[in-house]
């Protein structure tokens, strides 16, 4: 089989560009690896810079927090204080977040985390540098 | 029903009120702490009255919470906090919707005096915090106030200790460990937190200048709800050595509201001198219907 580690290397130097093997099968025992280019399609510019796992799991755990009813929206712009929450239910969801992310989050970041977004995002930044 | 309570409210304004009655200012050591209970605002009528005194930035916000009930009590909450500074304007009547207001640097809410015209002002330090079922407003004259008020029953959905051990300070953990009653513990947690919140509102620096674990509150034997503030430096060479400094520059009260909730008073004592009484004179009120004077407090 031919090895991959050649092609690796040049792949790095174009970060947005995505390299798929195409394993070609010919007739006979010879197989022919080929590697195609694809651009990436362009990012959408949204405003929440963070996954929508990340997201998700953030509005599962503050839900969970205010506990709120199933029917209650709440997605990445909303603000924990159009909810009801007051200091105390902010720094209990960032335990919550802290559990379920397996992070510390700094204090005074964390008192400032205004809507789920912005949890999001931090928790993004905190994961990244951990690895 | 998902019309928006505000367009509602700005349909109609059938009721005329009566004149805010005037306030004489808190005098040097006193700080007056004014208390609203939602629960007690029926009327729809004046609802859309207080709806009136609202800035179009403050009518967003309050559209923006979730809920007739949450949308009420940020009503209220602005309501408090205007007709209550107007009434201490005592050189003329003023008009709670013509006050201004502005963040300081580090994002405290105060009144913008700059751009209020034609009136002499008074200038008052003011802090406000609600729950669910309470709204409370500090006023103070000569030094910065803050308040925090909290359910008494309030449920904490983690473990009191953990939450301390993540929070508070070591002396606060082990404070709250001697407690083995749950309920007692939780109880001591809900005041320690109003208390360390209260501090930081006061210093009006947000929370970076005085993160939970940086100070210590703890209760001055031989008061009734007395407090200090200690407060704990960097461990130095030897880490079993802690420096605190004690000072008696902030004064703190804690008090129970209505029975039901937990209020704590921090404010600055520019003389320095633990000895010297501070006063609380608490108020319940209805805006522009009764107010009920509650208690004058001394605290040291």
């Amino acid at each position: 089989m031919a090895s991959m580690a050649t092609a690796s290397t040049s792949l790095q130097a174009r970060p947005r560009q995505m390299a798929t093997a195409v394993r070609c099968f010919s007739q006979g025992s010879r197989n022919n690896l080929s590697f195609t280019l694809r651009q990436l399609p362009t990012r959408l510019s949204v405003s929440c810079a963070a996954k929508p796992e990340t997201v998700d799991k953030v509005c599962e755990v503050v839900k969970k927090q205010l506990s709120l009813k199933a029917g209650d929206e709440v997605t990445a712009a909303t603000k924990f204080a159009a909810l009801g929450a007051d200091s105390l239910d902010t720094v209990e969801i960032v335990m919550g977040l802290e559990e379920a992310f397996d992070i510390e989050m700094a204090e005074d970041k964390a008192q400032n985390i205004a809507t789920v977004e912005e949890a999001a995002e931090l928790i993004e930044e905190i994961l990244k540098e951990k690895a | 029903m998902r019309t928006s309570v505000m367009s509602q409210m700005q349909r109609s304004f059938s009721i005329d009120l009566p004149s805010l009655i005037p306030l004489q200012l808190p005098s040097r050591r006193e700080t007056h702490l004014w208390y609203i209970l939602p629960d007690e605002v029926k009327s729809t009528s004046l609802l859309k009255r207080y709806s009136q005194f609202l800035s179009p930035i403050e009518k967003d916000r309050v559209d923006q919470m979730r809920g007739d009930e949450l949308k009420k009590n940020a009503l209220l909450a602005r309501t408090l906090v205007r007709t209550t500074i107007a009434r201490y304007q005592t050189n003329k009547a003023v008009d709670p919707g013509s006050l201004m207001f502005k963040k300081n640097m580090y994002g405290k809410p105060e009144v913008d005096w700059q751009n209020c015209k034609n009136y002499n002002v008074q200038p008052l330090h003011f802090n406000i915090s609600h729950t669910d079922s309470l709204i409370a407003c500090g006023v103070t004259v000569h030094a910065p106030v803050g308040i925090d008020v909290e359910d008494k029953e309030r449920k904490i959905k983690h473990d009191v200790l953990a939450f301390a051990k993540r929070f508070y300070t070591t002396d606060e953990v082990n404070f709250l460990a001697t407690i083995l009653d749950p309920e007692a513990q939780r109880k001591e947690f809900i005041k320690l937190w109003t208390l360390k919140e209260a501090y930081v509102k006061a210093l009006g620096k947000g929370f970076s200048a005085a993160p939970f674990n940086t100070f210590t509150i703890q209760s001055k034997p031989g008061t009734e709800g007395g407090y200090s503030l200690c407060k704990t430096s960097e461990v130095t060479a030897n880490p079993l050595e802690k420096t605190e400094e004690c000072n008696g520059r902030w004064k703190f009260d804690l008090l129970e509201l209505a029975g039901s909730h937990y209020a704590a008073v921090c404010t600055e004592d520019d003389q320095a001198d633990e000895g010297a009484p501070m006063r609380v004179i608490v108020r319940k009120t209805i805006p522009f219907v009764e107010d009920q004077l509650i208690s004058e407090r001394i605290f040291l």
